[in-house]
Parts: C-alpha cells; structure tokens; sequence
C-alpha cells in the first residue's frame, strides 16, 4: 500500500517535472547582443541628435522619441528576423509569440502616453522619460518570464532607474533628450556587449 | 489502486536520464546537444549514452551537419518517440487520477 501511495507521489512529481522542463525548453533563444547592441546605438546617436537639433516642444519631444521607438522597433525585427532566415527556423515560432504577446500591454501603454505627451507642454514632457522607462521595465520584466535569465533584471533595472528619474529630474527638456539616450541607449549597449562576450557563439558539440 | 498502469510505462523514457531529455525535445522542434547538455548540466559522455538509448529505441532523431565551420549535432523527437512520450504522459496521469479517486 506504502509503495502505490510512494508511485502516485513519483508520477505527480515526474509530470511537474516533465512540465517545467518543456516550459525551459520552449525558452526565446535568439541571440539578443545584435538586437541590444543596435538599439543601444541608436538611442545614443539620437540623443546626440536630439540635443544638437535642440528639440525643445513636448510635442516635439514625444514625436521624435516616438519615431526613433518605432525605427527600433523596425531595427529588432529585422535583425530578429535576419537570424532565423540564417538559421533556417521560424520566425514567428511559438517563443518569439509568446515574447510578443508579453511584451504588447506595457509597450501599447507608452504608446499612449507618447501620444498624450504630443499634446504636452515641455513643463510636464521632462516625465514623458520616466514614464516610458517605467513601462518599459515593466514590458521586459514580462517578457523575461520566455526568456534567459537576467532579462527580468533588465527590466527591474529600467523601473527603478525610471522612479530614480521622476523623483531626480531636473524639468529641462534637454536632460531628458540625455535620459533618453543614457538609460535606453546607454543601458541597450551595455547590455549587448555583456551578451556578446556571454552568449553561445554558434551550438557546436 | 490497479498497479497496471505503473507497469505499462515504457522503460526507455522512464530512466532518471532519459525522460528530461523526451521532454525537452517534446517541446521544441528540435536541439542542439549543447542545449540538451546545459540544460540538463549532463557531461558529454552521459548524454550522448542517453541520446544513443532513445536514437536505437527509435524515439529521437539525431542529425549532425556544420555550422560556419563547426560540427553540429541535432536532436529531434520522432513521431514514435512523440507518441511514446504522449503514452507516458496518459499513464501518470492514470497513476495520479487513480489515486485521487481511491482517497
């Protein structure tokens, strides 16, 4: 009796375990340092541009913001995309769907408060960074769930940066063209470079 | 409780070594042994016994080619080796369904 009782405690254990194992197994694996890298770039280099050019409307703000989001966003999916061509696999696999559908709400969200802060004056637009970097956090946070470990720090690291910028800002527009470009681009750098020297080159036994 | 259902499972998957390997394979299309082994911190020599097991069983596939330059070595479920999993799956259930009936 003690050993059927002891079979049904294995095959509940055995199926919790088979269960954790496929949830790993259907893990995002794309190499993420292209992807972190390029967007790290670009966010730098619009800064540059965004002071030089002295972008200094809350309308102006959230557009141009906004429209190097998108050319980010369009940079990802390409590179995401170039990859699993390479690779001969599926670009839209499950993986890559689940990442997406975690990743919508949030993202959606910053994308209505760009939208509000075309209506803004610069004296409210200065929060429009903290406010993206929040919800940004909160996207990666999310999408970490399908993803290799460290990318829920990731996330943790642009909430907190982002309530560190509402309670440290200073209401200057150009400050936030560098908040801009130090927290998402800065930080997008730093992590693609820590992925390059990390991640698996190639699967080679 | 009917212990029939204990009996049936097939001895192949139901190895402490091998069934990891059935169900990381059963949830992706394929992968590569590096990925087998680091996710299942197995040495090379361990895994690749496994791997041969379940290969001469009929339940996986594995396929080794190059990559900008390097070996690679595949693996894949077979559909027998998908169908034989799907069957080891029933029977735990059975096992666990089983024993909540008789409580």
């Amino acid at each position: 009796m003690q050993s059927l009782a002891m079979q049904t405690d294995w095959a509940s254990e055995n199926l919790q375990v088979i269960r954790t194992l496929m949830e790993r197994s259907a893990v995002y694996r794309r190499a993420l340092a292209p992807v972190m890298g390029a967007i790290g770039l670009t966010g730098l280099a619009a800064a540059g541009l965004a002071v030089v050019a002295g972008i200094n409307t809350g309308g102006a703000f959230a557009g141009y913001w906004m429209t190097v989001a998108a050319f980010c966003l369009a940079e990802a999916f390409l590179l995401v995309r170039r990859q699993a061509l390479k690779e001969q696999e599926l670009f839209w696999s499950p993986p890559t769907r689940r990442v997406t559908q975690a990743l919508g709400p949030s993202l959606f969200c910053g994308l209505v408060a760009g939208l509000a802060g075309l209506r803004m004056n610069p004296d409210m637009a200065w929060l429009l960074p903290a406010v993206w970097m929040v919800l940004y956090g909160c996207a990666m946070h999310s999408a970490g769930f399908f993803m290799p470990r460290g990318f829920k720090l990731f996330g943790w690291g642009f909430i907190v940066a982002g309530c560190f910028w509402m309670r440290a800002a200073t209401p200057s527009l150009t400050s936030a063209n560098w908040a801009m470009g130090l927290f998402f681009g800065g930080a997008h750098a730093a992590y693609g470079l820590y992925l390059y020297f990390t991640e698996k080159h190639g699967n080679a036994t | 409780m009917n212990p029939k259902p204990f009996l049936q499972l097939d001895r192949v998957i139901h190895e402490k070594g091998r069934l990891p390997i059935m169900s990381l394979l059963a949830a992706a299309p394929e992968l590569s042994f590096t990925d087998l082994r680091d996710t299942l911190k197995m040495t090379d020599g361990n895994l690749s016994m496994h791997i041969k097991t379940l290969q001469e069983a009929g339940f996986i596939s594995v396929t080794k080619s190059f990559r900008q330059q390097r070996p690679l070595t595949t693996c894949a479920l077979t559909p027998a080796g998908r169908r034989a999993f799907a069957e080891y799956i029933d029977l735990l259930e059975q096992i666990v369904r089983q024993a909540k009936e008789n409580k």
